[in-house]
């Protein structure tokens, strides 16, 4: 909700100066839903053909507006409903005015699916943001029928995907690592269910999302990259609505309502998949006895408190498991909570204090007498973070806080089973506390020069309880000596980091359609995953900053076009970046993180740059919605110790990308949705010999990393929903049906290059019998050919 | 572990695997590849050297016969030359009764093509075997049903423990890449004397002979990226594939080198399974 506001108070201040001076009156009133009088927060409110001096309604659905000389048609509009325009007369400005708009299911004459101004891409200061509301979401062709929000984001100009059928996201060079998921301001550690394959948000329980590729606020940081900014949706204070749907691998179901009558409301969300349901239908002994689900679960509940004041608190839990036999077991839990309170001190001044709590963890449990094990970690983050806004003038907006993390990284607590043989192995722990003091100022120049300046200043301390090692010569490695340990107490400060993290943007309006934009954004990052594989695992073992490993820094200059045309029905856009990053991490060959407690000897350290344009094309007006983008970037890592330390591209550098993403309502009972994608092969490395040795045929590298590609990847996802008509019941049913890789292309997930014995890929010698031939090939695994599903969505 | 991909990929994705032809880049020089051996049993003493070849080339590696190898011990005048033998295709010592000695350091020589390729190792102690025994195991999580050897014995030592066991059933070394059986004190050692279990299903009158080596840590890093090497799918869930770090350095010419210099004790026991221990 501190985003609504800030963005409320900017339109209040920066846009609404253009044509009034501060003492003439003004018109206010109130926007309601006409089927539940519910207020609608976010409503654009403005005079006809003036819609840069608008404003958008408060908490409550309020609005002020400045008066224009009377008669004159006021316009209302709002995301997923009918626009309202309302002729307006001396008499009715004199008090309070009520406007209920109706829901577009009751018409679909229009789609709009923008939460936002029609205009506001050419007039913000945003750079590199996108925002895809939910709706828009929902309707894309969907993997296993399963609405995926990272994979959504994945449609992006700027925005890489680790490999068929993953969640995981590259933003404009960073890896996934560098990404900020946060889901009601509190981060998100992993943010996955099955490996990846489906991201942990259950889309019907989300209000927005925004993805920062670039110029983030100076109030949000920590991470490289990216800043995934999730919330949670507040319920109706009406009454009981549910909405839910039954997949081919999950279900989900969404109760919200009036919690203690209408000032406080509740949502709780759930899903589950049913996996395991079909495993234990096998025929097959061995697979009848395996589990394998995952269910997330979230709630927020929110308190008006009076005029000022409004809580909310939500929570997000989530788990998978993976269980063979049960004799072994592998499971991994988030559970994220937040509570957040917000306060309008006047109308110019206002405070917002958020809370949270983060924590991952997952465990593997192994069952056998000789070697059973118990395998456990957690880690968490804890934090609190107060924002001021203040807008002294119309012109000027000022934003300050403060900002503390706790980072809890609990040692590894590997426990043998009662009568195994092996020992325990316990790490040390690793915590650090990071405070960050930031301020920004929103300033307008002049009717077309405006400008977002913000500076960050994080103090990293790397504390104890822990233990920092000594090795000869200075220099951790696998062959260095450790010559002495230093232990610390209790939040005894270990390793001391701090650093300034500017960030500009100006936009420069040449005319109400056409603006030119450009940003400089400087981010640390404390933490980061020791791992050299492109996506991630859940046992993945994050590292802080520390005396051998120092944060990440990233810098971003970019510069776009924006242009927005036939009444602001299309947005064009044009953007160039160029980001420079170091200190980022690779390990070394054959490197084992996940038990030792000297991570630093793995790792190596280095840079990285990335630079590309980005061409966007979108229409959110329509019967017809969606965009086409292309983008062209490189993506470069140099790091001593790898690939001869010259500059090498990692896997997810993939020069072209274009996505087509189509939506189109036919009526009001069908529409149908189309994705097209394409992108340039994976950087890899492929063999450029063999040799023996050990009784083996290996395979032989070139010492540099990833010259190869795999083929260009390209697929068509479409979709077809029917909506039953509307007649006026409670009970709104939908099906939808979807085809993933509509084609059937065959793209790649992975090349393996060995032996086939007997001309056979699956020939497997140690169970098949007598080799009688051998030879060298390649095997590829492919995913997800021509993959049907269908869902039944439904709201009451 | 084949059994969790297996599940893994059965549910979520209808896999499908076929094998293709990629066009694939080839080394402009043929690469060297060493690989010896000096323990303290002559009939393992050997150094092979063979050339690598194009990937697709499905004849056998070319054998390198006329390069000069020998051995020596640093600080001192010991030089332990070796000749090429035919019939095993591998160079072996001119005196066979040559061995290593425990506590010894050695120093591989190899000469070919006006380059020369130097390796070290040290000799370690030996670890004690006990006892090996066997028993009948129902079918596990992760083990077939079959007949099980246990290894007894004590580790005395805080470093320097890297081993590997290699297992000759009937007379045919089990050398599939799920077969490599290489350990540390990652977790402790205490399962060797509380009897450790060979992860291979056996059959009655099964001949087993098993060989347990004590590694220099370089050459048992080796084997170990072998195997990450040979496991790797090439998917988004492996690390970026790499030569293993070969223990042998190229000290005159440009010449890449592959392979690795192995100094270890060899203890060796081979059993026949009998259906009366059980």
């Amino acid at each position: 909700m501190s985003l609504f506001r800030v963005l409320a108070v900017f339109f209040l201040t920066t846009l609404g100066f253009q044509s009034f001076s501060q003492d003439l009156k003004f018109i206010s009133g109130e926007v309601m839903d006409v089927s539940n009088s519910e207020p609608l927060i976010g409503a654009n409110v403005y005079w006809e053909g003036k819609t840069s001096s608008g404003v958008v309604t408060d908490l409550n659905g309020k609005f002020q507006l400045s008066l224009i000389p009377l008669p004159a048609r006021l316009v209302i509009s709002y995301v997923g409903y009918e626009r309202s325009v309302r002729v307006i007369n001396q008499n009715e400005a004199e008090k309070p005015i009520r406007f209920f708009l109706k829901s577009e299911e009751m018409s679909l004459d229009e789609i709009i699916i923008q939460e936002r101004r029609p205009d506001e891409q050419v007039k913000n200061l945003d750079m590199g943001k996108s925002t895809v509301p939910i709706e828009t979401i929902k309707n894309i062709p969907a993997l296993f029928g399963e609405v995926d929000l990272l994979r959504s984001l994945q449609l992006l100009p700027g925005v890489k995907s680790a490999g068929e059928g993953t969640t995981g996201l590259f933003v404009r060079g960073g890896s996934a690592d560098q990404n900020l998921v946060q889901l009601d301001g509190a981060p998100v550690y992993n943010a996955s269910h099955f490996f990846g394959i489906f991201s942990v948000f259950n889309p019907d329980g989300l209000k927005t999302v925004d993805l920062y590729k670039g110029n983030m606020p100076a109030s949000f940081g920590g991470r490289a990259s990216s800043l995934i900014d999730v919330t949670l949706r507040e319920g109706n204070n009406q009454q009981i609505h549910g909405e839910g749907g039954i997949g081919s691998i999950s279900s989900r179901l969404t109760l919200d309502g009036p919690l203690f009558g209408k000032n406080s409301t509740f949502i709780v969300s759930g899903r589950r998949t049913y996996a395991d349901v079909f495993l234990r239908l096998s025929s097959d002994e061995n697979l009848k006895n395996n589990k394998l689900n995952f269910h997330d679960l979230s709630g927020k509940f929110s308190f008006i408190l009076g005029e000022k004041d409004k809580l909310s608190i939500s929570s997000y839990q989530g788990s998978d498991f993976l269980g063979l036999d049960e004799q072994f077991g592998l499971g991994w839990t988030n559970w994220v909570s937040a509570v957040n309170w917000s306060r309008v001190n006047s109308e110019t001044y206002f405070f917002d204090l958020q809370g949270y709590h983060s924590r991952y963890n997952y465990s593997v449990e192994f069952d056998d007498p000789e070697t059973g094990f118990e395998w456990r970690n957690n880690l968490s983050e804890t934090g609190l973070k107060a924002i001021w806004t203040w807008l002294p003038n119309p012109k000027s907006q000022i934003n300050w806080g403060v900002h503390s993390q706790y980072y809890n990284f609990a040692p590894i607590d590997l426990e043998p089973a009662p009568g195994s043989a092996i020992e325990p192995i316990v790490t040390n722990p690793k915590n650090g506390l990071l405070n960050n003091f930031f301020a920004s100022v929103n300033y307008e120049f002049s009717s077309k020069l405006s400008t977002e300046a913000g500076l960050r200043w994080g103090l990293f301390n790397q504390v104890g309880k822990g233990v920092d090692y000594l090795y000869e010569g200075g220099i951790p490695g696998p062959e260095a000596e450790i010559t002495d340990s230093l232990n610390y107490s209790t939040l005894e400060n270990m390793k001391f980091y701090q650093g300034l993290e500017p960030r500009i943007a100006f936009r420069y309006l040449i005319n109400d359609r056409f603006s030119v934009k450009t940003a400089f954004n400087r981010n640390f990052q404390y933490i980061q995953i020791a791992s050299n594989s492109s996506a991630g695992l859940p046992i993945d073992r994050w590292i802080l900053a520390g005396r051998y490993v120092e944060p990440i820094r990233s810098d971003q200059v970019s510069l776009g076009l924006f242009h927005n045309f036939n009444e602001n029905r299309w947005e064009l856009s044009v953007e160039g970046y160029y980001k420079d990053l170091n200190n980022v991490i690779d390990l070394r060959n054959g490197a084992q993180v996940l038990f030792t407690d000297q991570v630093e000897t793995e790792v190596l350290a280095g840079k990285g740059w990335a630079y590309g344009a980005e061409f966007l094309l979108r229409k959110n007006i329509g019967k017809t919605t969606g965009w086409l983008a292309y983008t062209w970037s490189r993506t470069w890592r140099k790091i001593e110790g790898v690939s001869k330390n010259e500059p090498y591209n990692p896997r997810f550098d993939r020069p072209h990308d274009v996505t087509l993403v189509l939506n189109h309502e036919f009526s009001p009972s069908w529409s149908a949705g189309l994705t097209f994608v394409y992108t340039s092969g994976q950087a890899v490395s492929f063999p450029v010999g063999s040799y023996q040795v050990d009784n083996q045929v290996a395979p032989l590298y070139s010492d540099y990393r990833n010259l190869d590609r795999f083929p260009d990847y390209h697929r068509m996802d479409a979709s077809v929903t029917w909506r039953n008509a509307d007649k006026g019941r409670k009970w709104k049913g939908s099906w939808n049906f979807s085809i993933y890789n509509l084609y059937g292309r065959k793209n790649p997930f992975a090349y393996e290059f060995r032996q086939i014995y007997n001309d056979d890929i699956n020939y497997d010698p140690s169970e098949d019998g007598e080799i009688v031939s051998s030879r060298p090939g390649v095997v590829m695994t492919y995913l997800f050919t021509f993959l049907p599903s269908i869902t039944y969505n439904f709201k009451f | 572990m084949k059994r969790l991909a297996f599940i893994l990929l059965a549910v979520l994705s209808w896999s499908c695997q076929e094998e293709v032809i990629l066009p694939l880049g080839e080394k402009e020089d043929l690469v060297p590849t060493i690989e010896a051996f000096w323990t303290d049993q002559g009939i393992y003493n050997e150094v092979k050297i063979t050339l690598s070849k194009d990937f697709y080339d499905s004849l056998n590696v070319e054998v390198i016969s006329d390069a000069e190898v020998f051995i020596t011990i640093p600080g001192t005048t010991k030089v332990i030359p070796f000749q090429f033998l035919s019939v095993p295709q591998s160079y072996r010592p001119v005196n066979p009764l040559e061995k290593a000695r425990v506590g010894e350091k050695y120093q591989l020589n190899v000469r070919w093509n006006g380059n020369i390729y130097v390796s070290d190792g040290v000799m370690l102690e030996p670890p004690k075997v006990d006892s090996v025994t066997w028993s009948f195991e129902e079918e596990r999580l992760f083990r077939e049903e079959g007949y099980y050897i246990k290894v007894y014995g004590k580790i005395p030592f805080e470093e320097d423990n890297n081993y590997r066991i290699r297992v000759i059933e009937n007379d045919t070394l089990k050398n599939q890449r799920e077969d490599y059986l290489l350990f540390d004190d990652t977790f402790g050692l205490t399962f060797f004397e509380e009897g450790l279990e060979l992860g291979y299903a056996f059959q009655e009158n099964d001949r087993v002979r098993l060989e347990l080596f004590r590694l220099n840590r370089d050459a048992f890093d080796y084997l170990n990226q072998l195997v990450n090497l040979l496991f790797s799918d090439g998917g988004l869930f492996s690390p970026p594939p790499q030569n293993p770090d070969t223990n042998i350095r190229v000290v005159q010419g440009d010449s890449e080198v592959l392979g690795y210099f192995m100094v270890s004790p060899i203890l060796t026991r081979t059993v026949v399974i009998q259906a009366k221990y059980d």
